[in-house]
């Protein structure tokens, strides 16, 4: 068996972790929502500022899960840590960007073609964790809980400790993000399921 | 026991599996040099296939393929509860539709061959098509399917095209892999697939074992490999130690090999720590050229091929080591008796992967 041990939700309004909302967007701001977030949460880690969307939001999520449960980076060995994410429009937002810069800007930029696979965010999370893990990136219709709950007992089958799970949601202005942490120790009510998941999930996913 | 067979391949050598082998036997390339491609109009060598309609060109590409490989199975299967379509691509219909790239292509799939189950696209860069392998067989092995399609599908745009000149990623000659004398990729488009099953009877030709694959993050740089080959080195390792596959045992390596200075030196460097420098190796990029998301199942198909037919295909391109690691790259084509051979892919976002097959 294995628990849902944390998670973390982020959408055009608010940030919330573990169901409390912790930030909520100031539209008054000249910084970007994301940027809000980082700076409110006081995060410190430069590189951010040259992420894409779809990584920003998974930096800023798995940074606040591993505040929620340091158990994540205290209690696994660097290879016991996998990463499972989706979404519905792989890295679109990231292809209109490095189309424009093509099309009406003269030269394509390579700063933007590098965030033009989705899997790109699973790699930033690898690199500032040091975690030599399993990884998938998966193109779904919609957030499936059926999906992670298979593939996370597959993955904890073969030597999987803790997997970090995310359903990337962002589409133009549109922000539906929800990333959460699997591990095979935890409270009991958390049990990870398809209903708990669906649950823990909400609405604005399923 | 699982197996893997039913292997379809659709490239500029050929619309078949047989087609394919036999332009390999011969040492035939894909790639040309494809007039004003480039950005700026440069002409850029490419393995395109010049045959393709204008539109929707992911959506028939993997229809045809899915005819194509429906053939080699129980007629049954495609439609079949206990089935599950997976698809590897890094871009899929991107041409037609940027913001959803696989949305439209997977439902038309899923009503026309009437799919029961809901497709899932793998989309994990360069490593998409062996990782797509593992799941389907991760899949059966635990039960929830009995039979697994995976189609790799990717398709040259300008958008790849551009992508990878900007990076300086694109050699100006046909890709050279592992040569002293490479100087990048070559794009490439096509498609790839092959059956893997719990049910030996399902395939109308003889299917192979396919063991459990793993993979492994570099956890170094999303656009460079890893200066010592870690997440490469710790996804072989892996992978021979849960099927007990000891180095002596491997047959041929089936390499990512992509024709870049810093991937080929760094599957070196991984092959070496894996003490696997002897083993026979080659990389399918000087016939395909890259097809990204496509590469894992079109070189699995190929190899599964190279079983078949015994015959060890020369690594087209290379002449002269140009690893700081020494590999036993195939030179010239020769026979062999195949049993055990390794496929490995490693990709942007720090991603490799590695599967194992061995002959019945």
């Amino acid at each position: 068996m294995s628990f849902i041990t944390s998670y973390c939700h982020l959408n055009n309004e608010n940030c919330s972790v573990n169901g409390e909302i912790i930030a909520e967007r100031d539209r008054e701001s000249e910084d970007s929502w994301f940027k809000q977030l980082y700076k409110s949460q006081e995060f410190v880690y430069p590189k951010f500022y040259k992420m894409d969307t779809l990584s920003q939001s998974g930096y800023l999520l798995s940074e606040m899960i591993k505040r929620a449960q340091p158990s994540l980076i205290t209690s696994y060995n660097d290879d016991e840590i996998a990463m499972l994410f989706a979404n519905q429009f792989s890295s679109a937002d990231s292809d209109l960007r490095f189309e424009k810069s093509y099309k009406e800007q003269g030269t394509p930029s390579p700063a933007l073609f590098v965030y033009t696979l989705p899997n790109i965010v699973l790699g930033e999370i690898a690199i500032l964790n040091k975690w030599y893990g399993e990884n998938m990136f998966a193109v779904l219709p919609k957030f499936a809980p059926d999906f992670f709950v298979n593939y996370i007992d597959i993955l904890m089958s073969a030597g999987t400790k803790a997997v970090l799970c995310g359903w990337l949601g962002i589409t133009g202005e549109q922000v539906n993000v929800f990333v959460f942490l699997v591990e095979k120790e935890g409270l009991a009510g958390n049990e990870f399921n398809t209903g708990n998941l669906a649950q823990i999930a909400g609405p604005g996913l399923l | 026991m699982i197996y893997i067979g039913a292997e379809e391949i659709i490239s500029p050598l050929g619309e078949t599996a047989a087609k394919n082998f036999s332009a390999m036997a011969e040492n035939r390339t894909g790639i040309s040099l494809i007039p004003n491609a480039g950005f700026n109009k440069i002409s850029v060598h490419l393995s395109k296939i010049l045959s393709l309609p204008q539109e929707s060109q992911f959506e028939n590409l993997t229809a045809s393929m899915l005819i194509s490989v429906s053939g080699k199975i129980d007629k049954n299967v495609l439609s079949s509860a206990k089935t599950i379509l997976i698809i590897s691509s890094t871009k899929g219909e991107l041409k037609d539709n940027m913001t959803d790239p696989f949305g439209q292509s997977v439902a038309s799939l899923m009503a026309r061959f009437e799919l029961v189950n809901q497709p899932i696209v793998i989309s994990n860069a360069c490593v998409s098509g062996v990782l797509a392998i593992n799941a389907a067989r991760n899949f059966i092995a635990a039960r929830l399917y009995e039979h697994a399609i995976v189609i790799g599908c990717d398709l040259i745009s300008d958008f790849v095209v551009y992508g990878f000149q900007s990076l300086f990623a694109m050699s100006d000659e046909p890709c050279i892999p592992f040569d002293a004398n490479r100087k990048g990729i070559s794009l490439g488009e096509g498609c790839g697939a092959v059956v893997i099953s719990n049910t030996v009877s399902i395939f109308k030709e003889s299917p192979l074992k396919l063991l459990q694959g793993t993979s492994a993050n570099d956890a170094n740089h999303i656009s460079g490999p890893s200066r010592t080959g870690e997440g490469l080195y710790r996804s072989v390792k892996k992978t021979m130690e849960i099927n007990q596959i000891s180095d002596n045992e491997i047959d041929f390596i089936s390499a990512h090999g992509t024709g870049t200075i810093y991937n080929d030196e760094m599957e070196s460097i991984a092959f070496d720590r894996l003490s696997l420098t002897d083993v026979p190796l080659n990389s399918f990029k000087g016939y395909f050229g890259h097809t990204l998301g496509a590469a894992g199942v079109i070189e699995t198909a190929a190899s599964i091929q190279m079983i078949r037919k015994e015959i060890l295909v020369k690594s087209l391109g290379f002449s002269e080591t140009g690893t700081s690691k020494v590999l036993n790259v195939i030179t010239e084509n020769k026979k062999a008796k195949l049993h055990t051979i390794l496929k490995t892919a490693s990709g942007f976002g720090g991603g490799n992967a590695s599967l194992i097959i061995q002959k019945l």
